[in-house]
């Protein structure tokens, strides 16, 4: 089976695992790519079960302890794995049915940020549920481990929401950056996107280097055939995003992601985490 | 980093502070006794517990291991502080840090690899045979009193789990005999006895000592040996916990962090200390995976002792002496006495033999190094057994062709240059050494002499197929191809 330039659907037991499903075998059918579900089990050595608090040792203490937390280990690792595979499995079943020709899944232990970065060799797409079943039970509207992951993978990361509907209408932010002008040439040369409309969408203030990039951008797509509406429209970035998506019902976003540094983003906040919160739809980052 | 930092310190909160009280617990006695052990007052012990196991927490490199003051250490400074008192202990202690700092820039962690499973099942049960032996001066010449009190204070340590594992065992014991002794107005030794108990929070001080060379020349062998046997102990303890909580430690931040904790320790009143196996256990079974719980145990035994100073000055030693026999009982490897029949004899031998030498010495330092030593002798002899020599005879009965296999170092080169036949009369001989090792002098000048030999019954020596490692060797130090060899080896 050929590994090389495969989607890989990272999912957990939380519902956004059908979604993230049907988003990659719709990626995978596009690019006609072989499609990867990943399910990450992370046993969490950091946590103690802290039941005992006799603080008495007695004849072979250390092996005792180290057999019953060996043996508690085993017995939590045999189960998920038994649930991980039957989940795996229907979620294959689902990609078969919406058209994915190559469906393969795969279990690792570990954390999630490191067994991404691990995994990372050979893969085409990312997608990634914006939130999991750590959040579902919280409000947060990012899931912590987005951001960690995105900045650990330095591959093109589709972060879906709730819902799944076939993208029509895709929207590039553009802000004429490295980041996005890179993107823009990956859009161009991906079967990703060909034949959907493209909505070109710069924020900020009228200059004419900025018509120049954006019109740079507008050539490049239209001579890899695509129809393109470039529009520079004043004001923030994350309100004229969020307005253009309503109003144009655009359902797919694609924008550069974490261009600083963590302890910039710490300090500021981010606008790749602000634009992820406040955006509904799924969204593709570029690294 | 930011990730690191919040699961190493705030993933396991609750369980790292609840394993933190119960630690504090067991940290108390232990402190108080190897203070009377190293002939000081308890708050030395009791503000190096504290020093040590609160800068551990940030320093370290084995998150949830507990260091404080042991018993390892405790014993190494029993003449310094006869001799010469309190402020050179407290000198050594800067000392053992700075030499610990060292071991760690220099990445000595990796040199534990020499020291094999017996040595460290050894110092194991040796360290709990010296924790117990260190009760006895609680448990001589003593009315029967203390006997019955220690014996309810182990049944209530032991027994007590099976009603509710929700409070610590060592702290029901230790208030109910406080309560008992104090009811019937029991006259046995309290810890109060024992010294000072600390009155503040710890201060500042440099120790008094004259900064010369005959101060380094008192502390520097004393601060040498502790730094060896707080980074043995502290070594093997963190791969108890990697091993225990199935994940990695940095062995050189430890050496290092160690050290910090033992610098900030001497100049805060304390003295030296280390990692300690039992506690560790503790911490792990009460669910402590994180810094916290080592930071929470210093703190913890600090508020206890500084601010209900008072009624700890009260607990009769015999309660004291119960939680120790616990912790010496938790940390002896009993497994190794059921081995002792079928793992390999060389093994127990050593391990034994570590036993016995610290045992005896009180030093754990000369015992791993006896024990290490042992394991090197039996190792080298059973590689020596490596070696095969076959002979047979070719071209019609002028040539006989020896084949070599094997290790030939200074343990075989005996067998090696007495498996030739030198006395059978021939014209030639062929020594094919192709698929044998020469690994030292010892080896190149057995051939060495091997070829004399024959040469001298007249006899044309030809050594084949000296491999790439025993060529070097050989062309280095070899002087069989040289003139006059003959007279340079035999030297009649």
């Amino acid at each position: 089976m050929k590994n090389e330039n495969k989607v890989l659907a990272c999912v957990d037991q939380s519902h956004f695992a059908d979604h993230v499903a049907d988003y990659a075998a719709w990626a995978a059918r596009r690019m006609d790519a072989p499609l990867e579900f990943l399910h990450v089990i992370d046993r969490h050595p950091e946590l103690g079960s802290g039941e005992d608090h006799s603080g008495a040792i007695g004849i072979d203490a250390q092996e005792n302890l180290l057999t019953k937390l060996s043996a508690d280990d085993e017995a939590r690792t045999k189960n998920a794995r038994e649930q991980g595979r039957i989940f795996l499995n229907r979620l294959r079943e689902r990609a078969f049915a919406s058209g994915a020709a190559l469906v393969d899944v795969r279990q690792r232990h570990g954390e999630l940020e490191e067994t991404l970065a691990e995994q990372a060799e050979g893969v085409r797409l990312l997608v990634l549920g914006r939130r999991g079943e750590a959040a579902e039970t919280t409000q947060r509207d990012l899931g912590r481990n987005v951001e960690h992951v995105v900045r650990a993978v330095h591959k093109p990361i589709l972060t879906v929401t709730a819902g799944f509907k076939e993208p029509q209408r895709v929207m590039i932010a553009f802000d004429g950056g490295n980041v996005t002008r890179r993107g823009v040439e990956m859009v161009a040369g991906s079967p990703l996107f060909r034949g959907l409309p493209i909505y070109l969408l710069m924020s900020g203030k009228e200059s004419q280097d900025a018509h120049r990039q954006l019109d740079w951008a507008k050539t490049t797509l239209e001579t890899a055939g695509f129809e393109v509406t470039a529009l520079l429209t004043p004001g923030d970035a994350e309100s004229t995003i969020a307005k253009t998506v309503k109003e144009q019902s655009i359902d797919m976003l694609i924008m550069g992601a974490f261009g600083h540094s963590r302890l910039r983003s710490l300090l500021f906040g981010s606008k790749t985490a602000d634009l992820l919160r406040s955006s509904t739809i799924p969204t593709l980052l570029l690294r | 980093m930011m990730k690191s930092l919040r699961q190493d310190w705030l993933s396991n909160v609750r369980n790292d502070l609840l394993a933190g009280i119960v630690v504090a617990l067991a940290l108390i006695p232990e402190a108080i006794a190897f203070s009377i052990i190293a002939g000081v007052d308890p708050k030395v012990g009791l503000y190096a517990s504290f020093c040590i196991s609160a800068v551990i927490a940030f320093t370290g490199g084995r998150p949830g291991m507990v260091s404080a003051a042991t018993g390892a250490m405790a014993l190494l400074m029993v003449t310094l502080v006869k001799d010469h008192g309190l402020q050179y202990l407290l000198a050594a202690t800067i000392l053992t840090g700075v030499l610990q700092i060292l071991a760690g820039w220099l990445k000595l962690g990796a040199l534990m690899r020499f020291v094999s499973r017996s040595v460290i099942t050894g110092f194991v049960n040796a360290l709990a045979i010296l924790i117990f032996l260190a009760q006895l001066p609680e448990l001589t010449n003593v009315s029967w009193h203390v006997y019955a009190m220690t014996a309810a204070g182990l049944g209530i340590i032991y027994l007590f789990p099976y009603i509710t594992k929700a409070v610590p065992s060592p702290l029901v014991t230790i208030v109910v005999l406080t309560a008992v002794a104090i009811f019937l107005g029991l006259d046995i030794r309290t810890v109060g006895d024992m010294g000072k108990l600390p009155d503040s929070l710890p201060i500042f001080l440099l120790p008094d000592v004259p900064l010369s060379l005959e101060t380094l020349k008192i502390i520097f062998p004393v601060s040498a040996t502790l730094a060896v046997v707080g980074l043995l102990e502290s070594m093997m303890t963190a791969s108890i916990v990697d091993d225990l909580t199935d994940t990695n430690s940095n062995k050189n931040r430890e050496c290092v962090g160690q050290g910090i904790a033992n610098i900030t320790s001497g100049f805060l009143g304390g003295m030296a200390g280390c990692a300690m196996i039992g506690q560790s256990v503790i911490n792990v079974k009460s669910g402590g995976r994180g810094r916290l719980s080592t930071l929470a145990a210093g703190v913890f035994l600090l508020l206890m002792v500084v601010f209900i100073g008072d009624w700890v000055a009260r607990i009769p030693m015999a309660a004291l002496v119960a939680v120790m026999i616990m912790v010496s009982i938790g940390t002896f490897n009993w497994a190794s006495i059921r081995n002792l029949r079928e793992h390999p004899k060389s093994s127990s031998v050593v391990m034994i033999a570590t036993v016995v030498v610290v045992v005896a010495t009180h030093d754990l330092a000369k015992g791993v190094l006896v024990g290490v030593l042992l394991s090197g002798f039996f190792f080298a002899h059973k590689v020596g057994q490596i070696l095969r020599i076959k002979s047979m005879t070719a071209d019609e009965g002028r040539v006989r062709i020896y084949t070599i296999t094997g290790q030939v170092f200074f343990a075989s080169a005996e067998r090696f240059i007495n498996a030739f036949d030198y006395k059978e009369v021939i014209e030639k001989v062929r020594i094919d050494v192709s698929r044998a090792h020469f690994w030292d002098i010892t080896a190149v000048s057995a051939l060495d002499k091997v070829v004399i030999k024959f040469r001298r019954e007249a006899t044309e020596v030809e050594v084949i197929g000296l491999n790439e490692a025993s060529s070097t060797m050989v062309d280095k130090f070899a002087v069989h191809d040289k003139d006059g060899a003959e007279d340079m080896l035999m030297g009649h």
